[in-house]
């Protein structure tokens, strides 16, 4: 099928069901072999933080979806890197089993790049 | 080109922020909503070589469309404006939070 | 890509989907998505799927009843929908969650009614990638 497809994940999980909703709609379109990649940016960069504890707040674990991604064959995240300096956030801290991790400097010029771009 | 559609103001929200790091050149902004409380927001000058619009109606909603025609470099459009930007770019972005 | 007819530039009539994630009176988002889809049929385009998520479900609500001076998004959905023959989809995983359902869906889940307005149908996330492959401009309306 046509239209590669770019998700815009700006959204931090929990606080509002858009990250969760958004990363359903991804592995509905993975399943179905649409071409699809993800871009973290902006408080998005929060749902890869690997010591998530939802069980705390009674949530369903948004990281779970994500480490079910590479399953889809999605094994390479865009990650905004002035988003996660902005947080204080290091690499290090947002690895996940099964997937490359590619900081980028020019969101604008990887969104220019696709047909069509969901935003969560 | 990329046309971002910015619907929050920038005074509450970091949509257009976030919109501006993400901008590329040649690139159009359409400023919708309460996103037209941008006029009155410095980060707009950022963008003064790029094709920046108004969708009017929401403007005038909010008391703003006599300031959107004093703020150089915007251009106000209307609902069959909005569709014509739609037809000449893509993808087209949406900055709603 | 235009074509010249004389001094006029023509643009082709393209086909448009449209994400609509916010519910009705709530904020301005789903009334602004009815806006852009009547200029899209005025303007002689094509809209392929709009399919509401997340909270936009809600305007498949067939139960919310606004007061008369008000607009009433759901009613002029329905308006639209009989017009343009449109495909207006609902996330039927969002909607079970906050509470929109077919009589089907009713039955199913032992609910006490259905309140799915008529001109919408529920169907599941695979028609929102669907909509983004068959479709040349996607718009999402959120926030």
């Amino acid at each position: 099928m046509g239209n590669k497809t770019l998700a815009l994940c700006r959204t931090a999980p929990y606080g509002s069901a858009l990250a969760r909703e958004g990363l359903e709609a991804v592995l509905a379109s993975a399943a179905m072999e649409q071409e699809v990649d993800l871009l973290f940016i902006g408080d998005g960069i929060f749902q890869l933080l690997g010591n998530q504890s939802p069980e705390e707040i009674q949530q369903k674990s948004q990281r779970r979806n994500l480490l079910a991604l590479p399953m889809f064959g999605l094994e390479q995240f865009y990650v905004c890197a002035s988003s996660l300096a902005e947080r204080g956030v290091k690499p290090k801290l947002i690895e996940i089993p099964g997937v490359e991790i590619k900081t980028i400097e020019q969101p604008g010029a990887l969104i220019a790049s696709y047909q069509c771009v969901l935003s969560f | 080109m990329t046309l971002h559609l910015v619907s929050k103001s920038p005074f509450s929200s970091s949509a257009l922020r976030d919109c501006l790091q993400s901008f590329a050149e040649g690139d159009a902004l359409l400023l919708i909503e309460d996103g037209v409380y941008a006029l009155r927001h410095d980060a707009l000058q950022t963008l003064q070589n790029s094709a920046v619009y108004c969708l009017e109606a929401d403007a005038a909603a909010r008391g703003q469309r006599e300031l959107a025609a004093i703020v150089s470099g915007i251009k106000m459009i209307d609902d069959a404006g909005w569709v014509k930007l739609c037809t000449q770019h893509n993808p087209i972005v949406s900055w709603f939070r | 890509m235009p074509r010249s007819a004389g001094h006029f530039t023509i643009w082709p009539a393209m086909k448009f989907s449209l994400a609509v994630y916010s519910a009705p009176h709530s904020t301005q988002s789903a009334a602004s998505a009815l806006r852009f889809a009547k200029a899209l049929l005025s303007e002689g385009h094509e809209i392929y799927r709009i399919f509401f998520y997340c909270d936009g479900i809600q305007n498949g609500n067939s139960i919310a009843a606004p007061p008369q001076d008000e607009a009433d998004l759901t009613g002029e959905w329905q308006d639209l929908q009989r017009q343009y023959n449109l495909d207006l989809v609902i996330c039927i995983a969002a909607a079970q969650r906050r509470g929109v359902l077919s009589q089907r869906e009713a039955e199913r889940q032992e609910k006490l009614s259905a309140n799915l307005a008529e001109g919408f149908e529920l169907a599941g996330l695979g028609q929102l990638t669907d909509a983004v492959a068959n479709s040349e401009r996607l718009v999402t309306f959120g926030g």
